[in-house]
């Protein structure tokens, strides 16, 4: 359950920058280099490299290094932004109802 | 229509409901007048709705039109919700826009209804209607690759059941 809320955290934290977003809509089209992610948003290396390790960190991307170059795709959970969000509802109305259920059993009797 | 019906144990009944919707069914071991307090009075959802994180009721104004606004504050982050209500039944049912403030505009509508069972249990059914299929779909495929809910071996028994 903890584990569960790390990870929905992770997803809406991931999703709440515009620029994020823009990278899963961008990956959705195929792989980037983070190179090329810098230079499409308009952003320093360091800049894009620490968007990327938010969103590999939420199972949203995954990298792989090839070469010199380490390239960027959707990762295992393959979410673009709207699914990914709608996921995180999904997920949400989830743990709401387990603690739902765990106030109604820790309240039983109570009135 | 439901199109697909995957049950898990212990936890939610989820599928998906024509084109643009899913459905979330549940039972509680309470009967329906504890579940709709638990769900309407601002005291009592402030103890789940957050999930454990805590959870600042901004506004409620229940009644139709009424504006609702819960934050919740987690050591991950804040996250606003809000929506307004459409219809409300009382111990029933409560329709509402939600949306999201990280994703703004993208709304969903959904409806939470109660229905008492002869056992004394309660089934809460949550049904979300979005606006795209795709938006449907991907939720779907994702609840599917992330084992939330479903997993494509029981997508395969049910399928197969199906004929």
């Amino acid at each position: 359950m903890v584990q569960c809320s790390a990870s929905l955290d992770g997803t809406f934290g991931a999703l709440s920058d515009q620029t994020r977003r823009g990278i899963l809509e961008r990956l959705g089209r195929g792989e980037a280099s983070i190179t090329e992610l810098a230079d499409k948003f308009a952003m320093t290396l360091t800049g894009m490299k620490k968007h990327v390790s938010i969103l590999e960190d939420a199972g949203l991307l995954t990298t792989e290094k090839v070469g010199r170059v380490r390239s960027c795709k959707l990762g295992p959970r393959r979410l673009q932004d709207e699914a990914a969000w709608i996921n995180a509802y999904q997920q949400m109305l989830n743990e709401q109802f387990d603690h739902l259920e765990a106030f109604l059993e820790r309240t039983k009797g109570n009135e | 229509m439901m199109d697909q019906a995957i049950s898990t144990p212990g936890r939610a009944l989820l599928s998906t409901v024509g084109e643009r919707g899913f459905r979330l069914e549940r039972i509680f071991n309470a009967k329906r007048e504890r579940v709709w307090r638990a769900m309407t009075e601002p005291e009592l959802i402030a103890q789940w709705w957050g999930r454990g994180n805590r959870l600042v009721i901004e506004r409620f104004e229940f009644e139709r039109g009424g504006h609702w606004r819960f934050v919740e504050h987690s050591d991950h982050g804040v996250h606003g919700f809000e929506g307004r209500y459409r219809e409300i039944v009382p111990v029933e049912r409560i329709v509402s826009s939600f949306e999201w403030d990280g994703m703004p505009a993208h709304v969903a509508i959904q409806t939470m209804t109660l229905e008492q069972l002869a056992d004394g249990r309660t089934k809460l059914i949550s049904s979300a209607l979005f606006h795209t299929a795709a938006e449907r779909d991907g939720m779907m495929h994702s609840g599917m690759e992330g084992g939330a809910n479903l997993s494509y071996e029981a997508l395969d028994r049910v399928l197969a059941a199906l004929g």
